[in-house]
């Protein structure tokens, strides 16, 4: 007998005999059927058959054996007895048909009651060894295996599993010896048949493990070592890999809680060639998995295995045994490890804290050499980001308890860390539930910003590099110069503009890690103020003294950074003055606590000067100014007036472009005119001196215009709701009609100096308009804004607005004043009030304007003209609407 | 059409973040059609991104605290420095819209320096910020709105409610005071007063029955007292032909409260 050429054939064949092998038992021809039999089973000799062929055809067979093993059981012992068949088929043939068919008959006489099974059981597994070809051999033993499955004795446990093992064993054996079989060019195919193999020999540990049931002593003492001793034996990489990985599998929970140490052993003894890391996962996974079933099952008395220790130990020892394993490889192994710890005993963070000392130790021992493909693995490390179900808490907890998770963070490169640090930021900003108790744990989260703080931008450090380091060569202490005679100071000036300019690509507007930082610093500092170690108020300024000096290692950062902290002394010294309000008894320690507050906010601004260049020169202007307001508001006079001199300091010192003196002086001005405390040794009087002056001082003369006549209101102060104060009511304002006036006629006279005369008539109109403001404020002789000055003005400005429409010679038509505008021309311009025109589009659509300074070549003569012309008509029309309120109105002639 | 006018954000120097429930009314694709910034927000990229969201259509004026420049989307679509104004228009239905942070009006938030202001720019409405109090009004036909802080962030300014004030002329009454030749429309909501009063009454019982010593944790200090801002706050216009709808949007004791005022031109 031979086997067909073809799979289809031997399908043909197989179909053929199972029919045959049907009839013959119909018709009770047990011979013709245990001869067809034969030759259906002569196919599985077939060494051709690729292993999945040689799966169609077995189960095929298996379903005719099934008919066959049925008939025979029916009719015994009636028809002929099992002991005798058992023995007959030892005649047929072949090796193959003849073992397949004593299974058959074997098997079916194991569900006799009166079978010597134990014999028969021991001779099947006896006879196997017959067949030492791996394909076929691990056929025939799986076909032992199905046909037994149901009929080992009941109550011998330990026998079956010791035949279980057995057949396990052996068709392991089978299943590596495949592995060498053929040529070696050949391996990789070998390998993959394997592969489809494997399900035959993992069957065999489901089995065992249905067999051992509960038995957990039996499963530790002797059926895991000897399964085990099998694994590590054959050295075989897709045996240890696969087996390993059924184990954990197919097992009980509890089993592996068990002997944890003796799996965990055993990776040690492996291939090395293995990934450690993959049969790790597979267990930790289990054990998670667990974690989750026996919550479900709301088992609670389930005493926890410290399965941390037991990973622990093994880290360490896989650490000592096996220093080929590569960092990635390490690393991604202690980060399983790690998972197991958050899923186990999420509040330990002393385990914790061991795992991230160990990555800490072993990137020492790479130097920390980490290659950039393991990074991500680092910053799951570092962010734990993919465990969802961690809170702020958590990470609280693990930023003050786990010292080594800080240093290891900071031994990574600037990249990672940032990420790191970043993820872990947003989760504070957004939760703000947590107190910081005290220095120690605040000094933790200042040490887990370093590396934000320290953060030099791409564009600062450009500049670093480049020959000129301004802010250690040309130290530029407003206050040192303050005290400077006048000698030399235009040279310092001179310098510094140079330096400015150097600076001005220097500028970041805004770095979204400076920004998180900033923001985190009112979370810290909000978290120590939550704490009842913290309820003094000398100790949060400490506190906040504390965080300053951190970001000031920031160097240029600080003018991101010092705005957050300036903003929380602000915010302490209001504190302070309610505090003093409310307790006089202490109002002269709380004064104290106050005046240091201001100095630590000029030490803050004195920094930023110095260190950061002069891109911060405005901003530290306008805090200045902003501090000087809320120390006036206090009452604090001498402190408010040495902020408001530090600030004319940079204003003087630091040349900048017109357009930002201009506005630099309106806000001083602004600010000036709503002071209250500086009325004592004229303090107020030659501020607003020194700002007028100032002004007029002004680069363009339409700057000086404008600024001026802002500045007379530093001469009419006006009411401050939150005082009670109330015009018409408060009579004590500062106010000095004759000074107002002067201002305003200073600052005619700029705009009537100026030689392009559309600005000039516009400047005069708007000089109007501060005109009608005073004289709605007050009577003449107060004001000293009279009736005959307004119309002065009027008629002056009729004058100019003529000469000017003369000028156009575009324009012929008769200028009237009170032409619909619309008639005139599409009136799409106007002056900004810093001089600047803004411009709207023509369409009816939804538009922005745009600015065009007065230089610009897209401005029109015959659009310009227009801009004083209408703005003096809608002035006009304001003042003949007034007459309805106000009756004085009448008087000024239009 | 809805114009979203926000101002004074201070992120991240004064504050972290707007209020949630403020992000999530926002956060309406297409809804709004504009936004206003009225200047101080110019710090935080993240803030801007928010902005930018809620509209592309972004009209920013210049605060004190913003820097002259910021980096921009410009109309080529690449990244550039570009120049903030003090001062923009932003033409709608029948209106034109001035928006000024209020930084360069002298005397500060004077409705006649507003009103001076508003005629030289020609708007019918006035978009200004910078003290951190929500207001509207309407002075000479003109309509006036100033949508306080968006983060309730701290001003330097004297407080808006205070109890700052000195000790010496304490009595201060802070009732709304009608201002010369305004009529004043005043929509801002009673709490903040009530609030107001409430401390100072509770301050001036525990100044009666003082007998022993007090201390700093006896002390109440609320949050204003320390900010000295309004609650944080925006507004929406609804603009509509000739007709402005305008929404207060305020966020008092975690809650979002909403007042309704109409201006017609």
């Amino acid at each position: 007998m031979s086997y067909s050429d073809s799979l289809d054939q031997a399908i043909t064949t197989v179909k053929q005999q199972s029919i045959l092998v049907q009839r013959s038992l119909a018709q009770r021809k047990l011979m013709d059927a245990l001869r067809y039999s034969s030759i259906m089973l002569t196919e599985l000799r077939n060494p051709k058959l690729l292993p999945k062929q040689y799966y169609e055809l077995y189960i095929m067979i298996y379903d005719a054996l099934t008919v066959l093993s049925n008939y025979l059981f029916e009719n015994h012992p009636k028809k002929h007895h099992l002991a005798d068949l058992y023995e007959l088929v030892q005649y047929a043939g072949n090796v193959i048909p003849r073992l397949y068919l004593m299974i058959t008959v074997g098997t079916t006489y194991l569900k006799c009651p009166d079978a010597p099974t134990n014999e028969i059981l021991k001779d099947m597994l006896e006879m196997c060894r017959g067949v030492q070809n791996p394909i076929r051999g691990l056929f025939l033993r799986y076909y032992l295996s199905q046909r037994t499955k149901e009929l080992l004795p009941e109550n011998e446990v330990a026998l079956n599993s010791q035949f279980i093992i057995t057949n396990f064993i052996e068709m392991n054996k089978l299943w590596v010896r495949l592995q060498h079989q053929g040529p070696l060019r050949e391996r990789e195919q070998r390998t993959k048949e394997r592969k489809e193999l494997q399900i035959l020999v993992g069957s065999q540990l489901v089995r065992l493990s249905q067999v051992i049931d509960d038995n957990l002593t039996m499963y530790k003492d002797q059926i895991l070592p000897i399964i085990l001793e099998q694994i590590v034996q054959c050295r075989d990489i897709v045996c240890q890999e696969y087996l390993f990985d059924i184990i954990c599998q197919v097992f009980p929970d509890e089993f592996h809680l068990n002997t944890l140490d003796t799996l965990l052993e055993t990776t040690l003894l492996l291939n090395t060639d293995i990934s450690v890391n993959k049969l790790i996962s597979t267990l930790v996974e289990r054990l998670n998995g667990y974690l989750k079933r026996i919550e479900q099952q709301e088992i609670t008395n389930q005493s926890k295995v410290d399965v941390f220790d037991v990973f622990w130990n093994y880290l360490n020892k896989l650490n000592e045994e096996r220093p080929d394993l590569s960092i990635s490889q390490m690393v991604s192994l202690i980060e399983i490890v790690l998972n197991l710890n958050l899923h186990w005993f999420p509040n330990n963070f002393e385990n914790l804290n061991k795992v991230y000392e160990l990555i800490s130790t072993k990137c020492n021992d790479f130097d920390n050499n980490i290659p950039k493909e393991t990074e991500f693995v680092f910053l799951n490390i570092l962010t734990l980001q993919n465990f969802d179900f961690l809170d702020s808490n958590f990470y609280f907890k693990l930023v003050i308890e786990c010292p080594a998770y800080s240093s290891l963070l900071s031994s990574q490169n600037s990249n990672l860390q940032t990420a790191a640090i970043n993820k872990l930021l947003d989760v504070f900003i957004t939760a703000d539930n947590f107190v910081i108790d005290s220095k120690t744990q605040l000094e933790s989260f200042l040490k887990l910003c370093e590396p934000l703080i320290k953060m030099k931008l791409k564009r600062a450090l450009a500049n670093e590099s480049s020959p000129t380091n301004q802010s250690s060569n040309h130290p530029m202490d407003p206050f040192v110069v303050k005290n400077s005679t006048n000698v030399g100071q235009s040279g310092v000036s001179e310098e510094k503009q140079k330096i400015s300019r150097e600076n001005i690509d220097d500028l970041l507007s805004f770095d979204p890690n400076q920004e998180k930082l900033s923001k985190f610093i009112h979370i810290l500092f909000n978290s120590v103020l939550k704490s009842t170690t913290f309820k003094k108020l000398e100790s949060q300024v400490e506190i906040l003294l504390i965080i300053k000096n951190w970001l000031y290692k920031g160097g240029k950062n600080i003018t991101f950074t010092y705005p957050s902290v300036i903003t929380n002394f602000w915010r302490l010294i209001r504190k302070a003055s309610l505090f003093m309000n409310k307790i006089p008894k202490k109002k002269p320690y709380y004064e104290n606590v106050i005046k240091q507050n201001f100095k630590y906010i000029s030490r803050c601004t004195t920094e930023m000067f110095n260190i950061c260049g002069a891109q911060s020169n405005d901003q530290v202007f306008k805090i200045i100014l902003q501090t000087a307001s809320l120390a006036d508001q206090l009452e604090f006079g001498e402190i408010a007036y040495d902020f408001f001199s530090q600030a004319f300091t940079i204003f003087e010192e630091c040349l900048t472009d017109s357009t930002t003196q201009f506005q630099e002086l309106i806000y001083m001005a602004q600010i000036l005119q709503r002071t209250r405390s500086l009325y004592k040794e004229d303090y107020y009087d030659s501020l607003i001196v020194r700002s007028t002056l100032h002004g007029s001082k002004l680069l363009k003369k339409q700057d000086q215009c404008r600024a001026v006549y802002l500045c007379s209101h530093l001469w009419w102060a006006t009411e401050i709701s939150s005082l009670g104060e109330e015009e018409g009511v408060t009579e004590d304002f500062f106010r000095d009609g004759k000074r107002v006036l002067e201002c305003l006629q200073r600052s005619l006279r700029s705009a009537d100096s100026i030689m392009d005369n559309v600005q000039s008539c516009e400047l005069m109109v708007e000089i109007l308009n501060r005109c009608l403001y005073y004289f709605i404020h007050g009577e003449e002789y107060e004001t000293h804004v009279t009736v005959n000055y307004i119309n002065g003005l009027i008629e002056l400005i009729k004058t100019n607005l003529k000469s000017l429409k003369l000028g156009e010679e575009a324009q012929l038509s008769e200028l009237r004043i009170d032409d619909n505008p619309r008639n005139v021309t599409k009136n799409t311009l106007v002056n900004g009030s810093d001089g600047n025109y803004v411009q709207i589009g023509d369409n009816n659509m939804n538009t922005t304007s745009t600015v065009l300074n007065p230089q610009s070549k897209l401005l029109r003569v015959s659009d310009l003209i227009q801009v004083p012309i209408q703005h003096f008509h809608r002035t006009c029309k304001y003042i003949v609407n007034q007459r309805d309120i106000d009756p004085r109105f009448e008087t000024i002639v239009v | 059409m809805l114009l979203l006018a926000l101002g004074d954000a201070h992120i991240p120097d004064r504050a972290i973040d707007i209020p949630l429930k403020f992000k999530k009314l926002l956060s309406i694709p297409d809804k709004i059609a504009h936004v206003a910034i009225l200047g101080n927000s110019t710090r935080s990229s993240e803030f801007l991104d928010f902005a930018r969201l809620v509209s592309s259509n972004i009209t920013i004026v210049r605060g004190e605290l913003d820097n002259a420049t910021i980096r921009d989307v410009t109309d080529e679509g690449s990244k550039a420095e570009v120049t903030l104004p003090v001062n923009a228009i932003i033409k709608q239905g029948q209106f034109k819209i001035g928006c000024c942070s209020g930084y360069n009006v002298v005397p500060k938030n004077d409705p006649l320096a507003l009103l001076a202001l508003a005629r030289q720019l020609d708007v019918d409405i006035l978009l200004w910020g910078g003290t951190h109090n929500v207001e509207a009004y309407t002075l000479e036909d003109k309509f006036f709105v100033n949508p306080g802080s968006c983060t309730g962030a701290l001003t330097t300014d004297w407080p808006v409610t205070s109890t700052l004030a000195q000790p010496s002329s304490d009595k201060a009454s802070l009732k709304e005071t009608e201002k010369l030749g305004k009529e004043k429309e005043d929509p801002q909501p009673d709490t903040s007063d009530k609030d107001m009063e409430e401390s100072e009454e509770k301050s001036t019982k525990t100044g009666q029955e003082e007998e022993r010593e007090l201390e700093e944790e006896d002390i109440e200090i609320s949050e204003f007292d320390l900010t000295g801002s309004n609650v944080p706050s925006f507004c929406l216009l609804d603009i509509q032909g000739n007709t402005c709808t305008l929404y207060i949007y305020m966020y008092i004791d975690n809650e979002v409260k909403v007042d309704k005022v109409v201006y017609e031109k």
